[in-house]
């Protein structure tokens, strides 16, 4: 079949990848529609790609994710989804999502596209465009994402989330939650139903440009066909599913190669303390000096030797046992067995690579997601969170020391491990399999659950229960008059001798 | 390891046979309890068989069975067929509910399971006697059902099930209900309870009798691990789930044997017509003569061969295209291409054959879940249903013309049949897997939601609402006292003339 891919930039697109090479090589005819300016997505490939031209450039594009990224080091944000709103991401979210608009500007790949009979859309939904895409050439989507942001999984996939044990998106909560906390719960979730629109306004209103009707998020979510999400429920607090929701955790993790002979030199060299491997993941290349030196410090007091990916600037105070490398195979490293510790900014590729080679890990989250992640490896043992912001080299020094010599957490870590990895599907297999169902089928209509066609007082059959409300009213109202007046009869007499009196008195 | 299974006699146990048998041949152990009074649980080959006691005989199991096939035939008035099949659950359950007391003040019997130290039981909870035992040899459990009564699934995994789009057992609604369908399933929903605690609670009191401890029916059956459910998404409507429900709808369809030599001579004897596949189960025996002359009539108005499995006395105005036999291998039959419909009581092991194998149906339903698979097959357009009371001869035979010449039924059950077979795993594989996969790694505790932690006021985040309403109503309240009590001030000097004018008036 052939199959359109809209990808999303960095990190993300590597695992997207994997599922696009699979694909092709079972002979589906693959395009991927990727804007010019880009930091993964430009890089040779062996499918079709359709470039499209976009109004900013690779520099503009830098500088709004720098401002982005150094606001995480001066302040992190605390409370949910909301105080995205008005962050310093804003400026980056506003250039992804114009990406839309410069695809539909141009009317050659727009042509190409609607002549090009596709089966399916295969979409990360970060920038929004497949979404508009997949709705505007009227084709099943397959949506492939860590998780989808704000209340928009409960809305388009009619998934119940309920608030008293499902802790919304970067709350730090875990799915047991203290009063206070499912108060709080509880409000950002509702601030998520007031707000969220505004966050994603743009992406809505260039879809609504291209579409020519008003759209909501909703509306573009709502036709998915099938969700491929990226995490499992080893990782993630159990809670209500859909059936069309297809959890594939763990899909990055490969079988580890051998590693190359720099880095078997490194690993051999480190004598039987082994080593830790840090890397605060792809899109973080500079951290401020003194946070920096500070770390050097810490990772200097530790037996192990550590390799640390850094593109920075090389901390004065760098210790012996700290080795710098610009890159390292980190999947490959994780998995050699005299890896003691990971250190990482706990993104969802390099939770997955801790969990798949059981390392216990020492988290620094910056942003996004990575503050879900931690917070769930933390809750089972297998990690410790520091806050990079007011963490100290004492700090670091004592997480890396309990994760390396107090053995639960390796325990934790190895347990976790074999539960993830005791599955009866590669995820990898399963993700390729949803998407060619869906090309083959022209979409799940039978898996989409009715719960769409209704309102929401509806949906929670309020109508029904005030109906049913009325009705019990009313024949306690009448059944009471009843017996009223049917006491009244019965002890007339009496009574009306009584109400004469009082009458009387009057 | 060592696997105990407690089955439920009747179909139940034949579609868990081939789980069984799978497990040994991965090597394990398996041990077979039931009571001495089974009918179709036998000795096979792949497991030892131990049966235990039981204060009834065969015989009066046989006489349930046979009972609960004429129920279904009887012509009385609602009313009155309500009052019998009540009096009837409540006689049968009763004897089943000291089968499993019998079972479990079996000292010796429990102490030879105790000491074989299993690592699963696989049970069928419809009769929660299994969980008992899972919970006094404390072993992890996996379930294996169709579907509980009243909800009690739904309860036990803690899985949401919005009244408005998932409809109740026995309700005939759909997955879209207008409202007045909507306040039958409320009704409904509320009114299921009466039902099920004459069968359910009394297993809460021996309960708490033998695990010595205070147990409710949710207790007993919240604790297991995997619920492997036989049902899918193309014949049940789709609606929330939770991760610890596997679905294996169609684990029946087996790969099909050749037909032996007696009913390969019906079938090509057929000549261009084709067959019809008639039956109506293991549990029905015998039909009133009345309707079954009426149903041999219509037999007889059909171009094809019917093939007629049926126990009972012969119909004297049997036509010459009908075959009774007292069995029939259903799913080859079924699987022939010359087979053109399949008359069926609509259980599901009978749906699942239809739809594996691709026959338009035509459903009588008798009882239990059958009305429910009836309706479901009914609103996909793959088959026709008829009232087994009302019905007239033209009714069946126009239900069969109808389902035999209309194209659009064949076309329905082809695409549902290509939908339910196109899957990732096959449930026999999947059923096989969560099975050793809780041997493994005793139980599943990571799928266990929160939710079971939470009161019902918790979960609903009743005592969250309440809160917030009370802070929002104080703060009202004392910004409507500040203001009342500002415009005193300011407005004071008329105010003040004004209430004194107004207090001379009095």
């Amino acid at each position: 079949g052939r199959l359109l891919v809209v990808p999303m930039d960095g990190s993300h697109w590597f695992t997207m990848q994997t599922v696009v090479e699979k694909l092709l090589h079972k002979g589906h005819e693959v395009v991927v529609v990727v804007p010019e300016v880009s930091w993964q997505l430009t890089k040779p490939l062996n499918f079709v790609v359709k470039t499209y031209a976009v109004s900013h450039t690779q520099e503009d594009l830098n500088r709004e994710f720098k401002i982005f990224i150094d606001a995480q080091w001066k302040s992190q944000q605390e409370g949910g989804i909301l105080p995205l709103l008005d962050s310093p991401a804003k400026g980056f979210f506003e250039l992804l999502f114009s990406h839309c608009r410069s695809l539909f500007n141009d009317k050659k790949l727009v042509e190409y596209l609607k002549q090009t009979s596709f089966d399916a859309v295969f979409l990360d939904p970060f920038d929004v465009c497949g979404l508009t895409v997949a709705k505007y050439f009227s084709l099943p989507s397959v949506v492939f994402s860590r998780g989808i942001f704000c209340h928009y999984l409960e809305d388009a996939a009619q998934c119940p989330s309920p608030p008293s044990y499902i802790p919304r998106m970067l709350l730090k909560f875990t799915d047991t939650m203290t009063f206070k906390e499912r108060t709080r719960n509880l409000l950002a979730y509702m601030g998520e139903r007031a707000f969220c629109h505004k966050f994603f306004k743009s992406a809505a209103d260039i879809a609504s440009e291209v579409l020519q009707t008003p759209v909501t998020m909703t509306d573009l979510f709502s036709p998915v066909s099938i969700w491929l999400l990226r995490t499992d429920f080893v990782l993630e607090f159990p809670r209500p599913v859909m059936p069309n929701v297809i959890y594939i955790g763990g899909i990055n993790c490969h079988q580890g190669k051998p590693l190359s002979k720099e880095f078997e030199a490194y690993v051999n060299a480190s004598g039987e303390h082994g080593i830790v491997v840090f890397s605060l993941g792809s899109m973080v290349s500079e951290i401020p000096e003194k946070k920096a030196m500070e770390i050097a410090e810490a990772l200097g007091r530790i037996p192990q030797t550590v390799l640390w990916r850094y593109t920075g600037t090389r901390p004065s105070n760098l210790a012996k046992n700290t080795i710098l490398v610009k890159w390292l195979p980190q999947n490959d490293l994780l998995g050699h067995p005299k890896t003691r510790a990971f250190i990482t900014h706990s993104g969802s590729h390099g939770i997955y690579e801790g969990i798949c080679n059981g390392v216990p890990m020492v988290m620094m989250p910056l942003f996004g997601d990575q503050m879900d992640n931690a917070k769930r490896m933390e809750t089972r043992g297998a990690g410790v969170t520091l806050n990079v912001l007011e963490m100290t080299a004492d700090d670091l020094e004592n997480a890396l020391k309990t994760v390396i010599n107090n053995k639960s957490y390796k325990e934790n870590i190895m347990r976790l491990s074999s539960l993830h990895k005791d599955r009866p599907i590669e995820p990898l297999d399963l993700a390729v399999f949803w998407v060619e169902y869906v090309m083959r089928h022209k979409g799940a209509p039978h898996l989409r659950p009715a719960a769409h066609d209704l309102t929401w007082y509806q949906y929670h059959s309020l109508d029904v229960i005030g109906f049913l409300l009325a009705i019990v009213l009313t024949v306690v109202f009448i059944v009471f008059k009843c017996c009223a007046y049917g006491c009244r009869k019965c002890f007339g007499g009496k009574g009306r001798v009584k109400k004469s009196h009082k009458s009387k008195t009057h | 390891g060592r696997l105990l299974v407690f089955p439920m006699d009747g179909s139940h146990w034949l579609s868990m046979l081939g789980v069984i048998q799978q497990l040994q041949q991965k090597g394990h152990e398996v041990v077979v309890i039931a009571p001495e009074a089974s009918i179709h649980i036998k000795e096979g080959s792949f497991y030892t068989l131990r049966k235990f006691p039981v204060p009834f005989q065969k015989e009066n199991v046989t006489a349930t069975l046979v009972e609960l096939g004429r129920t279904a035939f009887n012509q009385d008035s609602f009313l009155l067929r309500v009052v019998k099949i009540y009096m009837k659950v409540k006689r049968d359950s009763s004897m089943l509910l000291a089968g499993c007391s019998h079972l479990l003040h079996n000292a010796e019997f429990m102490a030879s399971l105790e000491e074989s130290h299993f690592d699963a039981l696989l049970t069928d909870p419809f009769l929660p006697c299994g969980s008992i035992v899972a919970q006094y040899l404390t072993v992890p459990t996996v379930y294996f059902l169709n579907k509980l009564p009243c909800s009690l699934d739904s309860e036990a995994t803690q899985c949401p099930v919005p009244l408005s789009y998932v409809p109740k057992s026995l309700s005939f609604n759909s997955d879209r209900m207008n409202f007045l369908q909507r306040v039958k399933n409320v009704l409904l929903a509320v009114s299921e309870n009466f039902m099920c605690r004459v069968v359910y609670s009394p297993y809460g009191s021996l309960a708490t009798e033998i695990l010595q401890k205070e147990v409710t029916v949710q207790d007993l059956l919240s604790p297991a691990s995997i619920w492997l459910m036989r049902s899918d998404f193309v014949k049940d409507y789709p609606r929330p789930i939770m991760p610890n429900m596997v679905f294996i709808g169609g684990i029946n369809c087996l790969q099909k044997k050749p037909l032996s030599q007696e009913f390969e001579a019906y079938v090509n004897a057929s000549g261009e017509h084709g067959i019809v596949v008639f039956s109506l189960g293991s549990m029905v025996s015998e039909i009133p003569e009345k309707k079954a002359m009426e149903i041999a009539e219509a037999l007889g108005r059909i171009p094809q061969t019917v093939l007629w499995r049926y126990t009972g006395t012969r119909p004297s105005n049997l036509a010459k295209n009908t075959i009774l036999v007292k069995w029939l291998p259903q799913n080859d039959l079924l699987g022939h291409p010359k087979t053109r419909a399949f008359i069926t009581h609509s259980g599901s092991h009978g749906i699942y054959e239809g739809i594996c194998n691709g026959v338009p149906m035509v459903m009588m339903p008798l009882f239990g879940d059958q009305m429910d698979n009836a309706k479901r097959m009914e609103t996909r357009g793959a088959g026709v249903t008829l009232n087994v009371l009302e019905m007239t001869a033209d009714d069946l035979e126009n239900a069969l013309k109808t389902v035999i010449n209309n194209k659009s039924y064949k076309e329905n059950i082809m695409r549902l049949s290509s939908l339910h077979k196109d899957r990732p795993i096959e449930p026999l594989d999947l059923a096989v897997f969560w099975v050793e996969y809780v041997m493994r790694h005793k139980g599943a505790p990571h799928l266990r939601p929160a939710a079971h932690d939470l009161t019902w006021y918790q979960y609903h985040s009743l005592d969250v609402i309440g809160f917030l309403l009370a802070i929002v109503l104080t703060v009202v309240f004392i910004v409507f006292k500040c203001c009342a009590y500002g415009c005193r001030k300011c407005f004071g000097g008329k105010g003040r003339v004004k209430k004194s004018h107004k207090s001379k008036t009095h």
